[in-house]
């Protein structure tokens, strides 16, 4: 036995999502290991030669065929990922982590909140909760990217809104594309404008460290409580249960104790992420 | 009946049956001028006295490797065959100080989540040896240990009086002398007295004011302080001190080789590399020696030690000794705290 060997996985099918973002879904190679997992937990994917890098993985449980990460190609391990076709294999070890508190959120108005790669981590939730779409009140989708190029998911807007989904799309201003129809803003400021009263809404918020900063700001400003935010930590990590050191932020271990965490707990720790 | 009072002899007979081929032993030896942790072959290389210096390294290394591989890969027609080293053998560990046996109890709070470790360390036991000396950098007794320490051991040896009190702590240090014991005179009342009284002894030469156990949490309330700034100052971001630390216990993990074969590598890691904590996107928490500073004193000092009760910082005074900017994790942590 060993805690590092990662399942075998093949790929049946890649989906190219931006220039540089690509989803794999992946199913295990031996047919008869079975794959369970949370909304908001993540793997460790490996290229072998490459390495392992950390992931969430991008679709609810309640789908079957297999597993999802969505991924920007930013580094060694995501360009050999960017690079593997249908039919070969990969690794992934998981799922590690906690989830989303999905079922303290039945019958409550949601917001998902995503900045550029962030959507990769709002995805498994709001899949989740459009599963479900009649356990839960409004839900708002507020989708922000560089430019309208860099929208993560923009093919499946038209989708959510059939399940009653208000989808709001905004890209950096300078990011718009001829006869762009959303909004031209940061997302802190597209949110401010949507002018959502807070009255027991939750907020799901995952982004880049510094829109996620500005985006926790602006909730506190307009009276959401930070025990209705939650987010998730996106740290550099190397095992995934707790071991290797690399994710700890003060006493709080990510790959542990979330990666899901809500804006108090987060107001609880040392300001070192 | 807590032991045995042995001649030199004995104990050379001992460490000989120890020999036998059915475990691995790594002792002290003596190596290009210094102390190091070795597998050993024959008992007369075993450097037991504590009049030899202490290791230059702790024996972290037989337990968390510098370099180990978790599995090896190879491409195949159709898929990736993956193949795991063989289990590691028994092995006994022989000579370490009390501080180096606290520092392995460390790891094992860390690392014990993960067979690959937990596999060795089941497999593995200490034998120990008391402090008959402290040496210029030692502060044990500062962070809740002490030179007689049995914390971790499962047998412990007490140099006395030209002769060895030896000592059994677990079953499996039992086991270690069940071969030899017999006929082994036991050790007396006043054997352990003088041990005691020995231990006393260089406890009092050790200087180092203990740290109060109310500064952990002082510590974590300090994350500002404005004292970090000078303290970090000198730090050459080299990592020696996790590397020559026998608590540090992060680690990296990375593949050696290419697409068609190769092998997945744990290695050791620091906390003050400017690597250990960048994103993939070049966004980095930690990116000054301030702050990777301020993580290595207080993972030690604050962080490990609320989740764990003990410090993770065993005081063999290795960091202080070998640091080559001079940095003093004792006068980090006692100058944030007084200033």
């Amino acid at each position: 036995m060993n805690d590092f060997l990662p399942q075998l996985m093949r790929v049946a099918e890649a989906r190219q999502e931006t220039a540089d973002v690509r989803t794999l879904r992946l199913e295990p190679v031996e047919p008869d290991r079975e794959l369970r997992w949370r909304a908001g937990q993540f793997g460790l994917f490996s290229v072998f030669g490459a390495g392992e890098c950390a992931l969430t993985i991008a679709n609810p449980p309640t789908r079957g065929g297999g597993l999802e990460c969505t991924f920007r190609r930013v580094g060694r391990v995501t360009d050999g990922l960017d690079r593997v076709s249908a039919g070969e294999v990969v690794g992934f070890r998981g799922p590690y982590g906690n989830s989303f508190p999905v079922e303290d959120w039945l019958g409550r108005d949601l917001v998902f909140v995503g900045g550029g790669i962030g959507m990769a981590a709002v995805a498994a939730p709001l899949r989740l909760v459009l599963d479900r779409r009649e356990d839960f009140g409004e839900v708002v989708v507020l989708n922000g990217a560089r430019t309208a190029a860099d929208l993560v998911f923009a093919g499946e807007a038209d989708a959510w809104r059939r399940r009653g989904v208000r989808v709001v799309r905004t890209v950096d201003p300078g990011g718009e594309r001829p006869g762009w129809d959303g909004e031209v803003g940061l997302i802190p400021d597209v949110f401010e404008r949507l002018a959502l009263p807070p009255d027991g809404r939750m907020v799901v918020v995952c982004g880049p460290p510094v829109m996620l900063g500005s985006m926790l700001r602006a909730l506190d400003r307009l009276g959401y409580s930070p025990e209705r935010v939650v987010t998730t930590l996106e740290n550099r990590m190397k095992c995934g249960f707790g071991e290797c050191g690399h994710c700890n932020v003060g006493p709080f271990v990510v790959c542990r104790d979330g990666p899901v965490i809500s804006a108090a707990q987060l107001r609880r720790l040392p300001p070192d992420l | 009946m807590d032991g045995w009072r042995v001649s030199d002899e004995q104990l050379e007979g001992w460490l000989v049956s120890l020999l036998d081929g059915t475990r691995r032993v790594v002792a002290p030896v003596a190596e290009d001028g210094l102390t190091l942790f070795r597998e050993v072959t024959s008992a007369d290389e075993i450097r037991l006295a504590t009049r030899h210096p202490r290791t230059r390294l702790p024996a972290k290394e037989t337990l968390l490797p510098a370099t180990e591989v978790l599995f090896s890969y190879r491409l195949e027609a159709g898929g990736v065959a993956l193949e795991v080293p063989p289990q590691p053998s028994d092995q006994v560990v022989i000579g370490l100080r009390p501080c180096d046996a606290a520092g392995t109890a460390r790891l094992d709070e860390v690392l014990l989540a993960d067979s690959h470790y937990a596999d060795r360390r089941r497999r593995t036991a200490l034998v120990t040896v008391a402090c008959t000396s402290a040496g210029p950098a030692c502060f044990c007794t500062a962070v809740g240990g002490s030179p007689g320490g049995t914390e971790a051991a499962d047998l412990q040896v007490v140099p006395l009086q030209g002769s060895w009190l030896v000592r059994p702590l677990t079953d499996q240090g039992t086991t270690l002398v069940a071969g030899s014991a017999e006929g082994w005179p036991e050790a007396s009342d006043e054997d352990w007295m003088a041990a005691e009284g020995q231990r006393r002894a260089v406890e009092a030469t050790i200087t180092t004011e203990p740290i109060p156990s109310e500064w952990v949490r002082g510590l974590a309330e300090r994350f500002d302080a404005p004292a970090w700034q000078a303290l970090a100052e000198r730090c050459l971001g080299c990592g020696l001190c996790a590397y020559v630390c026998p608590s540090c216990a992060c680690f990296d993990i990375s593949d050696a080789g290419g697409a068609l074969c190769g092998s997945r590598c744990r290695t050791w890691d620091s906390c003050g590399f400017r690597q250990f904590t960048v994103h993939a996107g070049g966004y980095n928490p930690r990116p000054s020696h301030l702050a990777r500073h301020r993580q290595r004193v207080l993972h030690k000092f604050a962080w490990f030690p609320l989740e764990h009760g003990a410090l993770m910082c065993v005081g063999c005074g290795r960091c202080v000794e070998l640091c080559p900017a001079g940095i003093d994790i004792r006068q980090s942590v006692v100058r944030v705290m007084s200033g």
